[in-house]
């Protein structure tokens, strides 16, 4: 890793009260520390506040790490556990029970069938086909929005007449409720709505948005027009975060803009594009609203996204069970990923370059 | 003194109270009602969009007869959608307490029946909200599996019916309106005149529902009623016919707008509003305050719609009595309930026949009150409250809700080819068979438990 070497060369060099900063730094990879308590509580770590493995054994504490007020993580370890961990005990618990409308009501005695919800989940219902779309489609249209927000970004970096025009007006999507934006861009969508006619009169006959093969790419348009200026939110509090003096040196050196922005500026907005990449990419996953609007139930089957499916299952058919078992699938397809990202991209990093926090 | 006034209001206010009490008293031992004074009974009823305002009137009308006859208070909570309706069933199920009583769509009774979380009526209990007599016959349709176990109890019917443009009729030299679907597609031709925008029908392809109850229809009035004990019979030729004609509308036939594979009811409403269509489709009384304000104002009259299948000369089985699927609202008492009586006294106060004609004044909503029902002289509500009387349940079966859910699948998943033009048969034939095995293995899930 990049980051990492960076600071192994930087520790190296560096002076021995430094040095203790940057252990300091490195420790709360650990988990403990407030700001870490995320991580802290998936790991279990969280109520009994200690710092689970050390990362290397017999290393002496130091002073930061003692006498650290970890007690202080009670509430918030209490209310992860009532509203994270239980429901997801009982949510696994569920995946293993023929729950239905028949059983709901003493659901606590319901058939107990073990594995026969997954292997139903996996073998014949579309579940996978949705998993597929999900991250597909989560994929393409958090791609595109990144560099749309950069761009929006960049170009309202620099203050101009009516600025603070053009950024409110960006911000629209953001601020419109999911709802509302399904439903508008569902009206202009319609066969020989706005879309076609206007699609018509530079001769493109554009078939079916709501229905059909195409409905994937309304989805995903829809979802970048939605989703974009949120990039572009992070991406500008990252460029605000850029100090003048990094502006004055560039332009010192005789750096030209795009030079600048490529090696200059671009580093800054590493942390938070990271984070709004990722963000996104969840927010995407987890879209209920926007596919429920625009295209009703049942879904197209191109369109049929795990958030759709599970709907289906749990409130048209009444599987809960089954729903359950399919949640808890599509959460480790989804955990394996993100794990592997979050561990390369080290959000929690106080020392990744220009990451300023 | 200071005080004085308001202390003499108080003490007048507290006699006043006493009085009312004491009224309550009286009725309650001569009318058989219970005493409830102090209790407070819990009531979850849907929230009614298109009159918000009367419907608050109409909760605080009630309760304050409620209170004159029992004492006790009425708490109303609203849901806004079937979804927000359902999490609180299934939360009140789960828990074993939350509302007294519920208001629930008919189709979705015997999914809450499945439940076993709410009362079925013994003769007792039908005596204490004024006898099972009292209700329009066909609207028990879908209160219970059979006649001696019912959890639903009528409360108002909102039958399908077709409106039809009266001016474009009698232009084209209609008559009167179809009484068969080949005589129907025949008509909408000839109102048919694609050049000016007019169009014979109008219905919404993209509908969450209409598109099941089209195909429910034709294949009941074919005599197959889809569900026959715990088999499925979706994959049944009256079905596929079914699903034919009702496509060949916009694709053989042409009279349907073509843009209507994207419409839902409420656009194939606006179309006719707009006097473009002959006939709208599958609508019901809660059009009229829409229509009432359109350019078609006057000119439109409602019908029963056509009660013999596609291709056949007279209706099958059940057919004739066919014409609309039980709809309408129903009343649920939870079996945690602790006050059932009094629950009981407000569904009797609710369903009898003046509350009910008022309720249909306000809301347009047909009565279940059989009494009420024959009360009714409106002429534009005649032929509607005539499907009332023609309406048939469907299959009472905690599957139905997937069900139908297949059943609108095959619409949604046919409409590209819509687009194109023409549903392949074969294609077709594969819908059919995916709902069917779907539909049988949640048919053969309810027959279990």
């Amino acid at each position: 890793m990049s980051t990492d070497s960076f600071r192994d060369t930087r520790a190296a060099t560096i002076p021995a009260p430094d040095r203790q900063l940057t252990r300091s730094g490195s420790a709360a990879d650990d988990g403990g520390v407030p700001a870490n308590a995320g991580t802290a509580a998936a790991r279990g770590a969280a109520p009994s506040g200690k710092p689970s493995k050390p990362r290397k054994s017999g290393r002496r504490r130091n002073i930061s790490e003692r006498n650290r007020p970890l007690w202080m993580l009670i509430p918030g370890g209490m209310l992860m556990l009532v509203i994270i961990v239980v429901p997801l005990v009982l949510g696994t618990y569920m995946s293993a029970l023929n729950l239905d409308q028949y059983t709901l009501r003493k659901w606590i005695s319901a058939p107990f069938i073990g594995v026969e919800n997954f292997v139903e989940a996996l073998t014949s219902s579309p579940l996978l086909h949705s998993v597929w779309l999900s991250v597909s489609y989560s994929l393409i249209a958090t791609v595109v929005t990144v560099p749309l927000g950069i761009a929006a970004a960049v170009a309202t970096q620099n203050p101009f007449k009516g600025r603070a025009l053009v950024r409110s007006v960006f911000l629209i999507p953001y601020v419109l409720p999911s709802f509302v934006v399904a439903t508008i861009w569902r009206t202009m969508f319609q066969p020989d709505g706005v879309v076609d006619s206007a699609l018509g009169t530079v001769g493109i006959d554009s078939g079916l948005w709501l229905n059909g093969p195409q409905t994937y790419w309304t989805l995903i348009l829809v979802q970048i027009w939605a989703s974009w200026p949120f990039i572009y939110l992070l991406a500008l509090s990252g460029l605000q975060s850029v100090d003048h003096e990094v502006h004055e040196a560039s332009a010192l050196d005789g750096a030209l803009w795009w030079n600048k922005l490529r090696y200059v500026i671009f580093p800054y907005l590493k942390g938070p594009l990271s984070l709004a990449f990722l963000i996104g990419m969840l927010h995407h996953i987890n879209n209920f609203t926007l596919p429920f609007v625009l295209f009703g139930v049942p879904a197209p089957a191109d369109v049929e996204v795990l958030p759709i499916l599970t709907y289906v299952t749990s409130f048209q058919s009444f599987r809960f069970g089954l729903s359950a078992a399919m949640a808890f699938v599509s959460l480790v397809l989804i955990a394996i990923p993100l794990f592997i990202y979050l561990r390369a991209v080290r959000l929690d990093d106080a020392e990744t370059p220009g990451g300023k926090k | 003194m200071r005080f004085a006034p308001s202390a003499k209001f108080a003490a007048v206010a507290v006699a006043a109270g006493l009085a009312l009490t004491a009224c309550a008293g009286g009725s309650g031992s001569s009318g058989g009602s219970p005493d409830g004074a102090g209790k407070k009974l819990s009531v979850l009823t849907g929230v009614n969009n298109h009159y918000p305002e009367e419907q608050k009137e109409w909760f605080k009308d009630i309760a304050a007869k409620f209170k004159a006859q029992t004492g006790a208070d009425i708490e109303f909570e609203t849901f806004a959608s079937a979804n927000d309706e359902l999490t609180r069933i299934q939360t009140s199920v789960v828990s074993g307490q939350g509302p007294d009583v519920y208001s629930l769509g008919t189709t979705f009774t015997p999914t809450a029946y499945a439940t076993k979380a709410f009362v079925t009526l013994s003769d007792e209990d039908w005596k204490k909200v004024g006898g099972k007599e009292r209700f329009n016959p066909a609207a028990l349709g879908i209160s219970g599996p059979d006649s001696e176990h019912m959890a639903g109890i009528p409360f108002v019917s909102r039958p399908f019916v077709m409106a039809y443009n009266k001016d474009l009729l009698a232009a084209a030299g209609i008559q009167k309106p179809a009484t068969t679907w080949d005589e129907l597609a025949v008509q909408a031709r000839k109102l048919t005149n694609a050049s000016k925008g007019t169009y014979g029908l109008a219905t919404g392809y993209k509908d969450n529902y209409d598109p099941w109850k089209f195909i429910w229809a034709m294949s009941v009035q074919a005599g197959n009623p889809l569900v026959d004990g715990d088999k499925l019979k979706m994959d049944d030729p009256a079905v596929k016919k079914a699903y034919e004609t009702y496509f060949g509308w916009l694709t053989k036939d042409k009279v349907v707008d073509p843009a209507a594979i994207g419409w839902s009811n409420s656009n194939a409403v606006a179309a006719f509003a707009s006097g473009k269509a002959g006939y709208l489709m599958m609508t019901t009384s809660s059009s009229v305050p829409t229509l009432e304000k359109s350019a078609v104002a006057g000119k439109y009259a409602y019908a029963t719609m056509p009660t013999v299948a596609p291709g056949e000369s007279a209706s099958k089985g059940d057919g004739a009595k066919a014409a609309s699927i039980l709809s309408g609202d129903n009343l649920v008492v939870a079996d945690y309930s602790q006050q059932k009586d009094l629950a009981f006294a407000y569904v009797k106060l609710i369903t009898s026949k003046d509350e009910q004609l008022n309720y249909q004044k306000i809301f347009g909503e047909l009565p279940a009150n059989a009494e009420a029902l024959a009360a009714l002289t409106n002429p534009v509500l005649q032929p509607i409250a005539e499907a009332a009387g023609k309406s048939k349940a469907t299959p009472f079966t905690g599957a139905w809700g997937d069900i139908q859910l297949g059943l609108v699948n095959v619409t949604v998943q046919s409409i590209p080819d819509l687009a194109k033009g023409s549903v392949d048969g074969a294609a077709l034939d594969s819908r059919l068979k995916e709902a069917q095995s779907k539909g049988q293995a949640s048919l053969d899930r309810a027959s279990k438990s």
